[in-house]
C-alpha cells in the first residue's frame, strides 16, 4: 500500500515509514552520481555554494565533440566493441551448444574454469595479455584491443548460450523432424528461432561489458584506438570537470537506455556472473 | 449455549476485483472438528489464513475462545498449524523444530527438549531426535509438524490440506493418526481440504464453500443425505439431475415429472402445478432391472454405455426423451449395451426452480 | 563397429566445439598469467635469469606492506557496508512496497556502469562543492566547513561500497525470495514475531546467499581499478600499484609490476579458500 494510504487509515506504521525513508534514501544514493554528472555537464559557472548551476550551457559538450575527439573515440568504441561481439558470440555459440547439447563428463568443473576469468579482476592477467599483444604487435590496434575484450566477453556470452541451448527441448525438434523438416529445414524453422533470443541477449551483453571495459583497454590502447572510458579517464587528468562530466553522459546514456530495454526480460543474476558452486 | 471457539462473523476479503470471501459467516464449537470443504477459489484458504492473521479480513469479526483476534497479529495468536507442505524448519533438526515454540516462549533448554520429546513420542518419531528435516520421507515430516503444532498445547489446531502431498495409502493412513491425536487431546481443530473423502471421514461437521460463501454446514451424513443446493449435490458424491414440473401436491406429497419418469417426494413449501423443479438422483441408488421386470413404479430406459469398475458396474442409461442417467451397481447383475431395461427411483431430492 | 566410430565423431566434434572457449581461456588467460609468473621471477628489463628480488622488494618495503594492508581494508570494509546495506535492502525489496520496480532496477544499474563513472560522479557528489556537503553546511548546524570525503579511506570504501553492493544485493535477494513462505508463516504461527522470524528463521536460511554474493563483492573490491585510479588520492591499492610500474617508470618495471600483480593473485585465492572453507563449517554442505 502507498504511503499516503497507510496515514489515511490512521495506522502509523512506523515500520512503514521507515521503510519508504530506506527505500527512498537509497534511491538517492544512486541516482546523486549520474544527477551530479549531469548538472556539471551542462552547468556555467557553478562555484560557491549552489544546489543547481545558475547557467545552462551546452559548451562543455561542443568541446569534448570538437577538441576532445568524440566523435572519433566513439567510433572507435563501435568498432571495437562490434569486433568484440562478433568473436565473443562466435565462442559462446560454439561453447553453449557444447555445454547445452552435448554429453560433457565434468560440465560444471569446465564451465567453472572458464568462467573464472570473469572471477578474477582484470588487472591481473592484463598485465600478461599486454606483454604478449607487444610481441605480436597488436597494440594500438582495434582488434588487438577487441581480442582483449573478449576475455572478458567471452565467459558471459558462453554462459547466456549454454542456458539458451540447455533450453532447448530437444522434442520439439524431433516434432519437426515427424512432421516431414529435414535438417536444414529444422534448423532455419525451429533451431534458430528459438535460440534467437538467447543470441541477441548475449550479443547485448558483451556489447554492454566491450563498451565499458577499462582496465584492458588502458593497457593495450594506443593513440589510434581510445575508447570512451580511456578518453573520459584522460579527461579527469587534464582536471576540467565539466568536460570529463560531459564525456561520461555520452558514455552511460546507451548503457541506462540498454539496461532499461532488457531488465523486463534478463534475469539479473546473469549480469552478476552466475558462478555457480561458491 | 456453549460458546464457540472459533467463530467467524461476517468476514469477507477481496484481492482486487475478487472477492474471497463474501460475509463468512460459522462458529465451530470446543473439541469439535470442522472441515471447510470446497472447490480451488472457494475461499476456504483465505478464511483459514484470515484465522491466523497471515491476512486481515476486509470487514468482519473473528473470535478465538471469545476473545476477538481479527487485528491480532498472528505470532500472539496461540494457534498451532499444520501445513500442506510441511513447512519445517530446513536448517534446524526435528528436535530443534518441535522446540522452536518454546524457545520463542523463553522456556528453559531441558525443560522445551523434554517437552519436544513427548511430542515427538506422541507422533511416534522420537527416534529421529537429531535428524534433518530432508531426511525425512514426507508421512514422517508431516508428523513433525504435527507435533510442532500441538507442542505448546494450543488450544486450536488448523490443519491446511495436510495431506495433499502424501501419497494415496499413506493419507488413510495419516487421517486416522491426525483424529486420533485430536480425539484424544480434546482440541478444536480445523481442516481445510478439497478431498470430500477426507471431510466426510474426519469431521465432526463439515462447512462447504463455493465462491466465498458457505453453502451448506452440517454433518457429514446431512451434507451427503440431504444436499441443500445443487453444487453441494454435485461437489460431494456422484450425482444426476433432471429437470422436471410439478404435476400436483396432495397433501404432504407432491408427484414430479421428468423426462418420462413420475416420482412422489416429500411436498415442499410453495410447490403448486406447473412449478419447474430440479431433480437429484445418487447413481447408486438406482436399482436396475431386466425389461421384462414387473414392478410398479418402474421406467423403461436403455443402456448405453457400460464401464466395468472392479467392484462397481457404471451405466449410461437413457431414459424416453433422451435424457441421460449415471447408475452405478454391483458388478454381480450385468447388463450389456443396446439392451433395454427398467429403473427404478425410491430416493429422489428435489428443489424447486424459480 | 560403427558406434565406436560414431562416439569417437560425437567427442571429436565436442571437443571441437569447445576449442574456441578453451582457446579463448588458455590464450586470454593462463597463458597471460603463466607470462606473468615467469616475469615477476625475472630480473627487471631483463629475458633470462631467475631471481626474487622483486618479491622481496615489495614485501620488505613498508610502503608495499601497506599497500596490501590497505587493499584489504577497503575490500573488507565495502563488503561488510555492502552486506549491512543489502540485507534491509533486500528485505524491504522483497516485501513489494510500491515502486519496488523502479528501486529493483536502481540495483543494478551500478553493475551496468563502469567504475570510472560511477566514482566520477560520487567525486563530484561528495566534493567540497557537492550535494552532500551543500546539505551539511546548510541544515546541520554544527557543521561550518566542508567534510573531506573525496580522496579519504572512507570517501573511497563508499565509492567502494555504491558500485559492488549489487553483487551481494542481488544474490540476498534471490536467496530471500527462494525461501518457502510457508516456513515464514510456521514461525509466526509457533509465537516468533517478526524479529524472532527474522532472526531465527530468515536469516540462516538466507545465510549462504548472503555469503557468495559477498565473496563476489569482495573479490570486485579488492581488484577494483579504476576507481581508485581516480578518486584514490594518495591511497593506492595493489591494482594501482601494478599500474604504477608500468605506466610512471621509463622503461616500464614489468617486472616488479608482474611480482605485485601475482602477489594480488595470490592473496585473493588464499582468501577465497578461506573464506569458503569458513562457509562451509559454519553451514553444513552448500
Amino acid at each position: 500500500m502507498s504511503l499516503a494510504r497507510a496515514y489515511a487509515r490512521g495506522l502509523w506504521d512506523g515500520r512503514l515509514v521507515l521503510g519508504y525513508t530506506l527505500l527512498l534514501s537509497f534511491a538517492l544514493f544512486i541516482i546523486a552520481p549520474f544527477l551530479m554528472i549531469a548538472l556539471r555537464s551542462v552547468g556555467k559557472g557553478w562555484f560557491g555554494r549552489l544546489w543547481l548551476p545558475p547557467q545552462l550551457t551546452l559548451d562543455w559538450y561542443r568541446w569534448a565533440i570538437e577538441v576532445g575527439n568524440i566523435p572519433e573515440v566513439m567510433k572507435n568504441t563501435l568498432i571495437i566493441g562490434i569486433i568484440a561481439v562478433a568473436l565473443s558470440t562466435g565462442i559462446g555459440i560454439c561453447a553453449g551448444w557444447a555445454f547445452g547439447r552435448r554429453q560433457l563428463p565434468g560440465k560444471e568443473i569446465l564451465m567453472a574454469v572458464i568462467l573464472l576469468p570473469r572471477m578474477i579482476p582484470p588487472i591481473t592477467y592484463a598485465l600478461g595479455v599486454a606483454k604478449i599483444f607487444y610481441a605480436l604487435n597488436l597494440v594500438d590496434t582495434h582488434l588487438g584491443v577487441a581480442i582483449a575484450h573478449v576475455s572478458v566477453c567471452a565467459p558471459y556470452a558462453i554462459l547466456v548460450l549454454s542456458a539458451t541451448f540447455e533450453g532447448l527441448d530437444e522434442r520439439v525438434i524431433e516434432a519437426a523432424g515427424v512432421c516431414g523438416a529435414n535438417a536444414l529445414k529444422r534448423f532455419f524453422y525451429v533451431i534458430l528461432p528459438l535460440i534467437m533470443p538467447g543470441i541477441l541477449a548475449s550479443m547485448i551483453f558483451s556489447f554492454t561489458h566491450s563498451y565499458n571495459e577499462f582496465t584492458l583497454t588502458l593497457l593495450t590502447y594506443g593513440p589510434h584506438t581510445v575508447t570512451l572510458p580511456v578518453r573520459t579517464y584522460l579527461a579527469v587528468g587534464d582536471g576540467y570537470w565539466e568536460i570529463t562530466s560531459a564525456m561520461a553522459v555520452i558514455m552511460v546514456v546507451p548503457s541506462l537506455v540498454i539496461l532499461a530495454m532488457i531488465q523486463r526480460r534478463a534475469k539479473p543474476e546473469k549480469l552478476v556472473g552466475g558462478f555457480k558452486g561458491v | 449455549m456453549a460458546e464457540a471457539m472459533i467463530e467467524f462473523r461476517e468476514v469477507t476479503k477481496r484481492y482486487g476485483g475478487l472477492i474471497a470471501n463474501d460475509r463468512f459467516s460459522l462458529s465451530v464449537q470446543s473439541g469439535e472438528l470442522m472441515t471447510l470443504l470446497g472447490p480451488s477459489g472457494c475461499g476456504k484458504t483465505t478464511a483459514l489464513r484470515c484465522l491466523t492473521g497471515i491476512l486481515r479480513p476486509d470487514t468482519g469479526h473473528i473470535f478465538l475462545d471469545g476473545k476477538e483476534v481479527t487485528e491480532l497479529p498472528t505470532h500472539q495468536r496461540e494457534l498451532g498449524m499444520v501445513f500442506q507442505n510441511f513447512a519445517l524448519f530446513p536448517h534446524m533438526t526435528v528436535l530443534e523444530n518441535v522446540a522452536f515454540p518454546l524457545m520463542i516462549r523463553k522456556m528453559a533448554r531441558g525443560e522445551r527438549e523434554q517437552l519436544a520429546t513427548e511430542a515427538l513420542r506422541l507422533v511416534r518419531l522420537d527416534g529421529y531426535l537429531g535428524h534433518a528435516p530432508r531426511q525425512l520421507s514426507g508421512g514422517q515430516q508431516q508428523r513433525v509438524g504435527l507435533a510442532r503444532a500441538l507442542v505448546y498445547r494450543p488450544k486450536v489446531l488448523l490443519l491446511d490440506e495436510p495431506l495433499s502431498n502424501l501419497d494415496a495409502k499413506l493419507r488413510e493412513e495419516m487421517r486416522f493418526e491426525i483424529k486420533e491425536v485430536v480425539t484424544r487431546l480434546g482440541i478444536t481443530a480445523m481442516y481445510v481440504t478439497h478431498d470430500q473423502g477426507e471431510a466426510l471421514a474426519l469431521s465432526d461437521r463439515v462447512a462447504i464453500m463455493n465462491k466465498g460463501r458457505l453453502e451448506q454446514l452440517g454433518t457429514p451424513e446431512e451434507i451427503y443425505e440431504t444436499p441443500r443446493s445443487r453444487f453441494v449435490a454435485e461437489f460431494i458424491g456422484l450425482s444426476n439431475f433432471l429437470d422436471g414440473i410439478v404435476q400436483s401436491v396432495e397433501g404432504a406429497q407432491m408427484i414430479l415429472g421428468a423426462s418420462g419418469v413420475q416420482v412422489t417426494t416429500v411436498a415442499l413449501p410453495g410447490a403448486a402445478p406447473g412449478r419447474k423443479a430440479l431433480l437429484f438422483i445418487r447413481p447408486n441408488e438406482i436399482p436396475l432391472l431386466s425389461a421384462d421386470a414387473n414392478m410398479t413404479a418402474s421406467f423403461a430406459a436403455k443402456v448405453e454405455k457400460v464401464t466395468y469398475l472392479g467392484d462397481t458396474m457404471d451405466y449410461r442409461v437413457r431414459l424416453g426423451d433422451g435424457a441421460e442417467l449415471r447408475v452405478q451397481t454391483e458388478s454381480a447383475k450385468r447388463f450389456h449395451p443396446g439392451e433395454n431395461v427398467r429403473i427404478v427411483l425410491p430416493k429422489v431430492r428435489c428443489w424447486l426452480k424459480e | 563397429m560403427t558406434d565406436f566410430w560414431r562416439t569417437r565423431k560425437s567427442v571429436l566434434t565436442t571437443l571441437l566445439l569447445l576449442f574456441p572457449a578453451l582457446a579463448c581461456f588458455f590464450g586470454l588467460f593462463l597463458y597471460p598469467m603463466l607470462l606473468t609468473v615467469v616475469l615477476s621471477f625475472r630480473p627487471e628489463g631483463q629475458e633470462v635469469g631467475w631471481t626474487l628480488a622483486n618479491y622481496t622488494q615489495f614485501l620488505t618495503d613498508p610502503d608495499g606492506r601497506w599497500v596490501i594492508l590497505l587493499t584489504f581494508i577497503l575490500a573488507l570494509g565495502s563488503t561488510a557496508l555492502s552486506v549491512l546495506l543489502s540485507v534491509p535492502l533486500s528485505l524491504l525489496l522483497r516485501a513489494k512496497l510500491s515502486g519496488h520496480r523502479w528501486y529493483r532496477l536502481f540495483v543494478l544499474v551500478p553493475l551496468v556502469i563502469p567504475g570510472l563513472i560511477g566514482a566520477l560522479g560520487l567525486l563530484l557528489f561528495w566534493g567540497p562543492r557537492g550535494w552532500f556537503n551543500l546539505f551539511l553546511l546548510r541544515f546541520v548546524p554544527f557543521v561550518s566547513r566542508p567534510v573531506p570525503v573525496n580522496y579519504t579511506m572512507h570517501g573511497l570504501i563508499l565509492c567502494y561500497v555504491w558500485l559492488y553492493f549489487p553483487y551481494t544485493c542481488v544474490t540476498t535477494l534471490s536467496a530471500l525470495e527462494s525461501l518457502d513462505p510457508g516456513i515464514e508463516e510456521a514461525g509466526a504461527v509457533s509465537g516468533a514475531d517478526s524479529w524472532q522470524v527474522l532472526r531465527h528463521v530468515v536469516l540462516p536460511l538466507i545465510m549462504p546467499g548472503i555469503l557468495a554474493g559477498s565473496v563476489l563483492t569482495f573479490m570486485a573490491a579488492f581488484g577494483a581499478f579504476s576507481v581508485p585510479l581516480i578518486a584514490g588520492g594518495n591511497y593506492r591499492p595493489l591494482p594501482v600499484e601494478v599500474y604504477k610500474q608500468i605506466s610512471i617508470p621509463i622503461p616500464a618495471h614489468w617486472s616488479a609490476a608482474s611480482a605485485i600483480a601475482i602477489i594480488m593473485g595470490v592473496l585473493q585465492v588464499v582468501f577465497l579458500a578461506l573464506y569458503m572453507r569458513l562457509a562451509r563449517r559454519t553451514h553444513g554442505t552448500s
